[in-house]
């Protein structure tokens, strides 16, 4: 049985209820703010908002951020079908979960991510879902490394030919020739820095762009002499 | 426009190429390529994305280019033609100039609506932390909070008198305050079904009227609390109501993308204006002042055929600047410059001008007459949410989600 296929909310194991009151908090955004792009996923997007490049390139976007720390992808999952995008009508919505399922195999993540595409677009019939790849963790080559990076080529195959589903590569250049992560790029070797969200987030950007102004008429860009 | 390379430059993107079409898995395509261009062996790894970048750099620098330009043809006509000195500014010209004269701090969620006394010189801000707070604008000094709303506070407002302040909340209240002497709440209307999100006093002062996401826009009585009267007709989430300045009529906008002008006597909606593409986020009527100049702009001729207005200005996510005849309810003209949602707009006192406030962290000045954003202010780090012009002093105030609220001079 593929646990990520699942819905489940968090155990509340500390017993402060945090995941829950989080959640809520979320609900009471979908609300009020009319948001035309939603990231949502685990602590990778909960860390980019706390990054310089949030609030230069993706806050004028009118985004808000549903990233919950430590999320596996059937709590978000859950956080979905309890209705995080119901109230809400964005024109693109980031998805990134994944590397907490590490006792997941690669097949079993893919399902999982797919589920929740297939539940979103059930949601949302015409919004666009972006999916960055699964970036590599801890400072060492390791077996988690390994299958996430295998996830990411199998949903490279799978969800190449989706409609209004664009993957992106995000996972290159963070693997040092030696094969070692810097804690220049993730200082835990987990979560992205300031110049590691960049790098992996910028051409986030660059397709949200593209993605967002879709349908307008194009500029004349062509600079003056 | 010929473009040559140099040899050197078309190695460099024939392994470019190679390296699109590798990483793109396009290989018979590479094969045939390589053997052609005569480039045997592995392409380098430098060249990795090469092209993609190429190409979504070149638009990138070219956007970039241009706002240098236009930046840099702002900043030689100011230093050519100079502002006005203090002394010399007269009040039918003078607009806000950078830098701020004040950046005042305190409150601890977005700033929501900033709006200047009648009389006094102080100012009230009303922000998402469900606070009002008043400051001083011509020493900056921070006077006192008003705290009772429970949830972010939409709007604000005051009486002609300035004796009392009208605000509106999430929290589905609205709430009057005295401003005389105690500063306190001294009433509290309920009756919306959700999130009120404007609120106006009719000239007169004896009424207010609040508009909300329940899509209904309300009347109530000042002296007794009671609504008397509803306004129904909007589709969607009503994000702005303005009592024109005889009173006679009311403007409305919504996230159904109309703005709507209704009879106040008999709750009648006379006019549907559409021509926005998104949400409209705020309106503004104009002074009389304002005629000569929008005529203009419209293209008529001053004496025959003039249009009579009342004039409207309506602001929108599409990004957009509208002026309406509202008489005649029709279009008239449309500013573009603003590179995302417009969230403030109010007329220059003079009548000559428009000044905006918009996501795109500037407030900009429009000479009407010409259709045409004659400054920007950079005015905030992050949305500037609401802007105010004080009707005879030389000052602009601005709100902004990055928390702050700030002063402008004008010369």
């Amino acid at each position: 049985m593929n646990s990520c296929k699942t819905p489940v909310p968090v155990d509340d194991s500390d017993g402060d209820c945090r995941w829950l009151s989080i959640h809520k908090r979320f609900l009471s955004e979908t609300r009020e703010k009319d948001a035309d792009v939603i990231f949502i996923g685990d602590s990778i997007i909960q860390a980019l908002q706390h990054t310089d490049i949030w609030n230069e390139l993706f806050a004028p976007l009118h985004c808000l951020n549903f990233g919950i720390h430590r999320d596996k992808i059937e709590n978000v999952l859950w956080r979905i079908n309890n209705g995080e995008l119901d109230h809400i009508k964005p024109k693109v919505i980031v998805l990134h979960v994944g590397t907490n399922n590490h006792k997941n195999t690669p097949e079993e993540i893919k399902e999982g991510i797919m589920e929740i595409i297939n539940t979103i677009r059930e949601k949302h019939p015409d919004v666009y879902i972006v999916v960055p790849t699964l970036l590599p963790r801890g400072q060492h080559p390791n077996e988690i490394r390994n299958k996430l990076l295998q996830t990411n080529d199998i949903l490279k195959t799978n969800l190449e030919n989706l409609r209004k589903v664009e993957l992106i590569s995000i996972d290159n250049g963070f693997i040092q020739p030696d094969g070692t992560i810097s804690h220049h790029d993730m200082h835990d070797y987990l979560l992205l820095t300031n110049a590691g969200s960049k790098k992996a987030f910028e051409p986030v950007h660059e397709l949200l762009l593209q993605l967002l102004n879709e349908g307008e008429p194009e500029k004349d860009l062509t600079p003056s002499e | 426009m010929k473009m040559v390379l140099s040899q050197r430059q078309r190695e460099e993107l024939n392994k470019a190429i190679a390296d699109y079409l590798n990483s793109s898995g396009y290989t018979d395509a590479l094969e045939a390529f390589k053997k052609e261009a005569d480039m045997p062996g592995e392409v380098e790894r430098k060249f990795g994305g090469l092209l993609e970048k190429k190409w979504t750099s070149v638009i990138r620098l070219q956007k970039k280019v241009m706002e240098l330009e236009s930046k840099l043809n702002e900043t030689e006509k100011e230093y050519i033609e100079g502002a006005p000195t203090r002394g010399k500014r007269s009040p039918a010209e003078w607009i806000p100039r950078p830098p701020e004269k004040f950046c005042l701090t305190g409150h601890r969620a977005p700033v929501t609506r900033v709006i200047f006394h009648p009389v006094f010189s102080l100012m009230v801000s009303a922000s998402e932390d469900a606070t009002l707070k008043v400051w001083d604008f011509e020493t900056g000094e921070y006077e006192r909070t008003l705290k009772g709303h429970t949830d972010s506070i939409q709007d604000i407002a005051f009486d002609a008198s300035g004796k009392l302040l009208v605000s509106c909340s999430a929290d589905m209240s609205i709430k009057l305050w005295d401003f005389q002497q105690s500063y306190e709440c001294v009433r509290t209307m309920l009756g919306h079904d959700h999130n009120v999100s404007s609120v106006a006093f009719m000239p007169a002062g004896d009424f207010v009227v609040s508009s909300s996401r329940d899509k209904t826009i309300k009347m109530w009585e000042v002296s007794t609390g009671y609504c008397v009267k509803t306004y129904s007709g909007h589709r969607d989430w009503i994000r702005m109501v303005r009592p024109s300045p005889d009173g006679g009529l009311l403007a409305s906008c919504s996230n159904d993308q109309t703005v709507r002008i209704w009879v106040v006597s008999s709750k009648e909606c006379r006019n549907e204006l559409r021509a926005h593409e998104h949400v409209v986020e705020c309106v503004a009527w104009a002074p009389d002042s304002s005629a000569a100049a929008i005529n203009e702009a419209a293209g008529v001729d001053n004496k025959k055929g003039a249009h009579t207005g009342p004039f409207l200005a309506s602001g929108s996510r599409d990004k957009t600047i509208r002026i309406w005849d509202v008489g005649a309810g029709v279009a008239l003209f449309v500013l573009t410059a603003h590179d995302n949602w417009v969230r403030g707009v109010i007329f220059h006192p003079g009548g000559k001008f428009l000044i905006s406030a918009s996501d795109d962290k500037t407030l900009r000045v429009w000479d009407l007459r010409n259709k045409r954003c004659m400054k920007t202010l950079e005015a905030h780090k992050h949305f500037c949410t609401s802007l105010d012009f004080h009707r005879s002093h030389p000052y602009v105030i601005s709100g902004s989600v990055d928390q702050t609220v700030k002063v402008w001079e004008c010369r």
